[in-house]
């Protein structure tokens, strides 16, 4: 008797439970679409811009759709923005780039979250302490240094820097993560023999794929858009990246906009797919990673 | 158990360690720490770039902090910037990453379409955004006026070009909701389902599982929004230039245009010291306020 | 071992990378060109450096192209690390800078003899010794939208006389109404709905000097040596343009001033009438399909106007000498005849073209001249500019990198919002202007 009453009020509790969560999750549903609308008015703007004349960008009122959907500008601006050209010279820079960050940012964050060693606390702050002064500032040093090195006209000093370490806040980013990870996983992996590269890729790499999936994301799109250094290094037309290609409808008398807008929907769409091939593994990284074992 | 000043490291834990973090040392020592003190060293002196180099000693700084109209200002103006941002974008990607952490139906879709600002060409994305905060042209005053109010002026006050321009950043902060993401997904399932059968609701859950979990990643994020807004220059360089008055000349932008456009590289480099000085005060209280307020899971109990 | 694998992957990788090759080996000497502009800009460079290139075989040009916001900056860099192109494009406001810092050779005997001489306007001079001289000539106009004109009843402004500032507010208040159709001057305007402007004034910084020069005064010395800026007319001159849209409600506002008069102006088809410099004749007019037309600028007190435009500037360097024969030809008017001066981008820089019939007919007179109206072009374009215009500032003023650029650029944002008035900005930063010239 007394079990069969605590069983309906534990099942109209659940039941209850359940109703509430149905009731938040369409809440949380109409507040993300609400959101999403918002976030996405400016991204609209940028689009339908794409598809008017440069006469009518400046018009008033503007215009909420665009009063002539000129496709068009699409294919007039891929005669000058060479598209597959300048995302080749992309990715020759990005995918070492990336890879090396994300390899050696994790080799970092890995030691600096996990191991004990002499003089960790005094390069762990100079690690944070690099973080305090925007590239800029180095920018010229660098400049003399690679061209004493004859590199300067090469992709070399775009993609040499990303291999070591890839920057304070991606090693800082994976020992954060590493954290998060219970301990008791590389203990009892010590005791079953393994060493620290071992604990490193058996253990720890599965355990914060996630973060390293974002650090290759926060890569990627870093460079994608890093258009001081670019400028600096890369002078010939033929080894223009996407993000100076940009920079061909500016000219030295006028500004085309609505090709940079073409051309900025375009360039964007690599950056898409790169995050919603990296999204698969968030998914996954639920059942995988935390107390899987 | 062992006393502090006696811990005893092991060999071959040191030896991985520093092979571990070779590559970061080389880099930290090459492309960061070396450039930079010749930078300092610039501060000292007073340089245009292409003749000679003239050793003033302090006068740069001497200049900055007695002499130059703008200085002050454009502190004023980076700190504001910063605040509201990085408040505005920590709770904004908090409150996304939380949505999207749930059973929403399209939650890929979704997740893309709150990432994909963060993705843009900034060149894209101030113009665009210009377009629609402009006084005489732009939507925002036109639905304003439509709606029978008068024009704001956006960007064209020096008062609200700056929370402007932080909407902007909050709008941006597509790479804090992943780090989010990334990081609810790190929160072991099991505590949860623990909690759960204990009897504890999803607000108790968050507040008692999700947020202390949570708490490193947080830093982080909190860390990494308060330096890079504090190095703002994009929207700046390309959308205000600096005005009105001070209201978008941040520190970086000054750095910048004494530098690179003025060719003041000496003077340009004493901006930097500061910036340098002052990024490390705020990150340096973060850091001492960190140990009452992170948990970490597999922490190494130092 | 997983370690030595990703190395090896690594390191692979990275010998796929193109390292690009220098000098072709084809026993000629290879020199670099340096510029910015766009992809139409782009390809006519190409072409005349195709066609120098097959003009002779010893020397072979290459061109780099710098994005140009980042130009100077970048070309300063190179400088250095001892990277310097050979030859290039160099901005007005940095000429004198570049020169003063040998980094450029000297080229005043370039025309040397020389039956085309480029006019004195354009040469750049440092303490009045020529250094350089630019590749074109670009004045200030007005320009005006005939059919808005036409709806007002309003006579187009002349090609001959100027407007007096007074007449040109005037006729602007009369093309300026709001949504009830009510003009600035009128019971009941509603200044914050207003629906078509009369007037924009570009603001960009450096046009902003023809306004002191129209009133009597000017921001610096002819010699370089003194900062004029603080006088009555030049202050005074500055908050004429700014009252046009804060008090008198003729112009729209434009706080942040960028390179786009015509867009924020006449192009937006919400304003009848823009100052703006004439290579828009080339660059936008063709595209905005308005019936438009020109005139001379207003007149505040002096009839005046200025001339500008870039310069191709010599580095020194290992290949001078064949970098200097180079920009001689490259800067005749015959090397960009078809894809900068009959497109009506560039104007001639040599006074043949402006004081010859045989000149003047030759571009201004050529059909594919895109501005149509001969007997007006002649007016406003050859007369203006013999009579009426006098150098922009950088032609004779070192620092105009800091001084326009960067300090006055930023401080007038403060008079075009309405926020301080031209007289209170100006005071406070004249002495950051007085120092910023000396410097060197």
């Amino acid at each position: 008797m007394s079990q069969t009453v605590t069983g309906t009020a534990k099942s109209s509790r659940m039941a209850s439970r359940h109703r509430r969560e149905r009731a938040a999750d369409i809440i949380c549903l109409v507040l993300l679409i609400l959101l999403a609308l918002i976030v996405m008015f400016p991204i609209y703007w940028i689009f339908r811009s794409s598809l008017m004349s440069n006469a009518e960008l400046y018009a008033y009122p503007p215009a909420f759709l665009p009063p002539e959907w000129r496709f068009s500008n699409y294919t007039e601006t891929l005669k000058s923005f060479e598209y597959l050209h300048f995302l080749m010279n992309t990715m020759t820079i990005l995918v070492p780039a990336v890879l090396g960050a994300v390899v050696t940012a994790t080799m970092g964050g890995y030691a600096f979250a996990r191991l004990r060693f002499r003089g960790k606390k005094f390069l762990f702050t100079l690690c944070v302490g690099s973080m305090l002064l925007p590239s800029m500032v180095t920018l010229i040093p660098l400049f003399i240094a690679w061209s004493r090195l004859g590199l300067s006209n090469t992709y070399w000093p775009l993609i040499l820097p990303h291999f070591c370490g890839g920057g304070a806040f991606n090693i800082f980013l994976i020992r954060q993560f590493v954290k998060t990870v219970p301990r008791e996983l590389d203990e009892a992996a010590t005791i079953d023999g393994c060493g620290f590269f071992r604990i490193l890729v058996f253990i720890i790499v599965p355990a914060i794929k996630s973060a390293m999936i974002v650090v290759g994301l926060l890569k990627f799109i870093e460079l994608w858009n890093d258009l001081l250094q670019q400028v600096t290094y890369i002078t010939r037309r033929d080894k223009y990246t996407l993000a100076l290609g940009l920079n061909i409808f500016r000219g030295s008398f006028n500004d085309d906009w609505s090709s940079i807008m073409c051309a900025t929907c375009l360039s964007f769409i690599p950056g898409i797919v790169f995050y919603l091939l990296g999204q698969r593994y968030f998914v996954e990284g639920i059942v995988m990673t935390g107390m899987k074992n | 158990m062992s006393k502090r000043g006696m811990i005893r490291y092991n060999r071959q834990e040191t030896r991985a360690a520093w092979l571990l973090l070779l590559p970061s040392v080389i880099g930290l020592i090459c492309i960061t720490y070396l450039p930079m003190l010749a930078s300092f060293a610039l501060s000292l002196f007073s340089w245009n770039g292409l003749g000679e180099m003239k050793f003033i000693g302090l006068d740069n700084y001497i200049r900055l902090f007695t002499n130059d109209s703008k200085f002050y200002g454009s502190l004023l103006t980076t700190l504001e910037y910063a605040g509201i941002s990085v408040l505005g974008s920590i709770v904004y990607s908090m409150i996304i990453a939380l949505l999207l952490n749930r059973k929403v139906p399209a939650r890929g879709f979704f997740r893309a379409v709150f990432y994909l600002p963060y993705v843009l060409p900034a060149l894209a994305v101030y113009l665009g955004w210009k377009w629609l905060y402009d006084f005489n042209h732009g939507f925002f005053n036109y639905v304003i006026k439509l709606a029978g109010g008068t024009s704001v002026k956006f960007l064209d006050s020096s008062a609200l070009v700056t929370p402007s321009l932080s909407l902007i950043a909050v709008w941006l902060s597509g790479n804090l909701i992943v780090i989010f993401l990334a990081g609810l997904q790190n929160v072991p399932r099991t505590y949860h389902e623990a909690a759960e059968i204990d009897g504890a609701n999803s607000w108790q859950r968050f507040w008692k599982i999700t947020i202390p979990c949570m708490t490193p990643i947080i830093f982080y994020n909190l860390l990494m929004s308060l330096v890079s807004n504090l190095q703002v220059i994009t929207p700046a360089l390309s959308l205000t230039k600096g005005g009105p008055g001070t209201g978008s000349y941040f520190m970086c932008y000054m750095l910048y245009t004494q530098a690179f456009k003025s060719h003041k590289y000496g003077y340009g480099s004493a901006i930097s010291v500061i910036l340098f000085v002052l990024i490390a005060i705020f990150t340096g209280i973060l850091f001492s306020t960190s140990g009452s307020w992170i948990f970490y899971e597999g922490d190494d109990r130092e | 071992m997983n370690m030595k694998k990703l190395l090896a992957v690594v390191l692979c990788l990275a010998m796929l990378l193109p390292v690009i090759a220098l000098g072709e080996g084809d026993g000629r000497v290879h020199i670099t060109y340096s510029f910015w502009g766009n992809q139409t800009e782009a390809e006519s460079v190409q072409a005349a450096l195709d066609a120098y290139n097959a003009s002779q075989d010893k020397v072979f040009v290459e061109p780099m192209q710098i994005p140009n916001e980042q130009y100077t900056e970048t070309l300063v860099n190179y400088a250095i690390a001892n990277q310097l192109p050979d030859c290039g494009m160099v901005n007005e406001n940095a000429v004198l800078y570049f020169s003063r810092n040998g980094v450029m050779a000297d080229v005043s005997d370039m025309f040397a003899g020389e039956e085309l001489q480029p006019m004195d306007c354009i040469t750049f001079k440092d303490a009045g010794v020529p250094v350089g001289y630019s590749s074109s000539n670009e004045i200030l106009i007005l320009y005006y939208n005939k059919d808005m004109f036409d709806a007002a009843n309003e006579p187009y402004p002349s090609a001959d006389t100027p407007y007096t500032w007074d007449e040109f507010v005037a006729v602007a208040r009369r093309l300026t109404f709001d949504e009830n159709g009510k003009h600035p001057d009128e019971e009941g305007f509603d200044p914050g709905k207003i629906v078509q402007y009369g007037a924009f004034v570009n603001n960009w910084t450096w046009q902003m000097e023809v306004w002191a020069l129209s009133n009597g005064g000017a921001w610096f010395s002819e010699d370089g040596n003194e900062v004029l800026i603080n006088s009555p007319e030049a202050i005074e001159s500055i908050q004429k343009v700014a009252d046009l849209a804060l008090v008198e409600h003729v112009a729209p506002l434009n706080v942040i001033p960028e390179d786009n008069g015509i867009g924020v102006g006449i192009g937006s088809g919400t304003v009848a009438m823009t100052t703006d410099g004439t290579w828009r004749l080339g660059t936008d007019f063709p595209n905005l399909g308005i019936n438009y037309g020109i005139a001379p600028l207003p007149a505040m007190k002096e009839e005046v106007t200025i001339c500008t435009s870039g310069l191709t500037g010599v580095f020194k360097g290992a290949h001078q000498q064949e970098a200097y024969d180079f920009v001689k030809w490259y800067t005749r008017e015959e090397s960009n005849w078809e894809a900068l001066v009959l497109t009506g981008i560039w104007m001639p820089k040599s006074e043949y073209y402006y004081k010859t019939e045989e000149g003047i007919n030759a571009w201004l007179g050529n059909e594919a001249y895109p501005f149509k109206d001969l007997e007006t072009g002649k007016k406003v374009l050859v007369d203006y500019t013999m009579n009426n215009a006098k150098s922009a500032c950088w032609y004779f003023t070192p620092n105009t990198q800091i001084t326009t650029n960067e300090i006055l650029f930023t401080a007038l944002q403060s008079v075009w919002s309405g926020e301080r008035t031209a007289e209170d900005v100006i005071n406070e930063i004249y002495p950051e202007l007085v120092e910023a010239i000396v410097v060197d």
